[in-house]
């Protein structure tokens, strides 16, 4: 086998370990999917509380973005030292590294829906929980969706290097490949099915982004 | 509104799941009853690790996981040690004795199995397992061709040529002070011309290829076998046992005392031979070390038959 062209050996290896490959490329997805949850269910409720508290905002965006600088390995090995070796450890570095973006496009989108909507919703007699929901919400859905969907793809790349600590996904095939002599195609098979779940992440979330964008709203503004 | 109110049961329901701590769904691990199976970054140590899995796994109803790609045998130590892991797959007793244990070398294969069993059970409260029946220790290799030219059986056949040939060896061997270069050169009263330090995964190309006449590897790797090589057996003991065997937890076997002779089953199941056909299955052929596994234990049933 090894004597053969590398597009000979990842096909080779594609059509012999399909299964196998499917397995690890569900449990990546997985893996990145419950960290980005996590962070969306801690990070969308506390962007919605700080934009109605200015100052706290720049605060917490300012912590978020102390863990962001963190290198991920070191975050990886930081954790490692709390929660010991496993699947835990990466969800949670993945729930720090997600968090910055949606807490941010959150306080963002929440704070750009216009002044006069929210006045008028006011005028209507609103409590405030309607208008959360009716209003605001609904016009900052697409800024939050933008947040998550940065996540959604640093967390794919990042959860390749959680192969490290042992969690699995398809960063444990590239690591092989590194340790093996003729590692390539085991490289290949590893990094191609990450990068191709990034980008159709990407798509998919960009189509629902587009779907939650309040029609009709932009355009009036001009 | 109805949407955003199913998002907000969604999440719900998730934040529920996560925190009556029944694990995450699809991933099967964080549940406190999975065995999970530690693994080196080698490919023996994964197929191993798979092997022990799948035992489990298809003859009784817990679930398992490996916990894969851990550096150095100390980080599997540590891994069992916390709890990380339960079991893991691949222990080589020459190696734990100088690195985990501390102790001397010991030279007598039966004497080091028994220290080490022994010591533990002591200190870590772990068994050490009989061996799966085979040593990976450091071998000797050459090419048929030159075994033949020089008319070579043993090592001590080298010793008229030694001084004329080089040889490529592990670049950590070298310069071991119990078991290296100069103890070698002592026990078998003779020194080669040179010896390249190398990559110990780039030696069985290069002795293959005659870049070197004779090389030091590792007994089980697939490639003696894919390039043919000649094995010289080691007459003067030199080089310590190895021999591979799995460390349970005794933690593990008083919780679920049906493992212990489930486990027991691949006491000296597995042969040189057998390894080095499997670690050449992934290495060259490249299957995946599950693939392997599953086809070992259905050509042996299970090992059912016994015990």
């Amino acid at each position: 086998m090894a004597n053969q062209p590398l597009w000979n050996q990842l096909v080779f290896y594609f059509t012999h370990n399909g299964m196998y490959l499917l397995e690890q490329f569900g449990r990546h997805f997985l893996i990145s999917f419950y960290g980005v949850l996590l962070a969306a269910i801690v990070g969308i409720p506390l962007g919605i509380y700080m934009a109605n508290h200015f100052h706290l905002g720049d605060f917490i965006i300012s912590i978020a973005n102390v863990i962001q600088t963190v290198p991920s390995l070191a975050m990886l090995s930081i954790i490692m030292l709390w929660l010991g070796l496993g699947v835990n450890t990466v969800i949670v570095t993945i729930f720090l590294y997600s968090l910055l973006p949606i807490l941010k496009n959150t306080y963002t989108g929440m704070k750009n829906v216009d002044p006069n909507t929210i006045d008028s919703a006011k005028g209507m007699g609103m409590t405030p929980f309607q208008m959360l929901y009716m209003v605001k919400l609904p016009l900052a859905m697409s800024v939050i969706m933008s947040g998550i969907r940065t996540a959604m793809v640093v967390a794919i790349g990042n959860t390749a290097i959680g192969a490290f600590v042992g969690a699995g996904g398809l960063g444990d095939l590239i690591i092989r490949g590194t340790n093996a002599t003729d590692g390539a195609p085991l490289i290949l098979a590893g990094a191609l099915p990450t990068a191709i779940m990034a980008i159709v992440t990407d798509l998919v979330i960009g189509l629902l982004q587009k779907h939650f964008e309040p029609t009709g709203y932009y355009k009036t503004e001009e | 509104m109805k949407k955003i109110k199913k998002i907000f049961t969604l999440i719900s329901i998730a934040l529920l799941l996560f925190v009556s701590g029944c694990g995450w769904p699809g991933l099967g691990s964080t549940s406190k009853d999975t065995i999970k199976v530690a693994s080196l970054s080698t490919t023996e140590s994964m197929i191993l690790a798979e092997i022990i899995m799948q035992l489990i796994s298809h003859e009784t109803d817990h679930n398992t996981e490996i916990v894969n790609n851990l550096g150095s045998g100390q980080l599997v130590h540590q891994a069992l040690m916390n709890g990380d892991a339960d079991i893991a797959s691949a222990n080589f007793t020459g190696n734990e004795l100088i690195t985990t244990l501390n102790h001397a070398p010991i030279k007598d294969e039966q004497k080091a199995n028994r220290v080490v069993t022994k010591l533990y059970k002591k200190r870590f409260d772990q068994t050490w397992m009989p061996t799966y029946g085979f040593a990976d220790t450091y071998n000797m290799l050459v090419t048929r061709e030159t075994a033949k030219k020089y008319n070579l059986h043993k090592i001590s056949d080298m010793k008229n040529i030694a001084s004329r040939i080089n040889i490529g060896a592990d670049n950590i061997w070298i310069n071991r002070p119990d078991d290296g270069y100069e103890p070698f050169a002592q026990t078998y009263d003779f020194k080669f011309k040179r010896v390249y330090p190398m990559q110990i995964g780039l030696v069985y190309s290069a002795v293959a290829a005659g870049k070197m006449s004779a090389v030091l590897g590792y007994s089980t790797d697939g490639r003696i076998k894919s390039y043919n090589l000649k094995i010289l057996p080691d007459d003067k003991n030199f080089f310590p046992p190895y021999d591979t065997s799995m460390v349970v937890n005794n933690s593990l076997l008083r919780k679920y005392p049906e493992l212990k002779p489930l486990l027991h089953r691949l006491d000296g199941k597995i042969s040189v031979s057998t390894m080095q056909d499997m670690n050449y299955q992934v290495d060259n052929n490249l299957r995946e070390p599950a693939d392997v596994a599953k086809e070992f234990l259905n050509k042996h049933n299970y090992f059912r038959g016994d015990k």
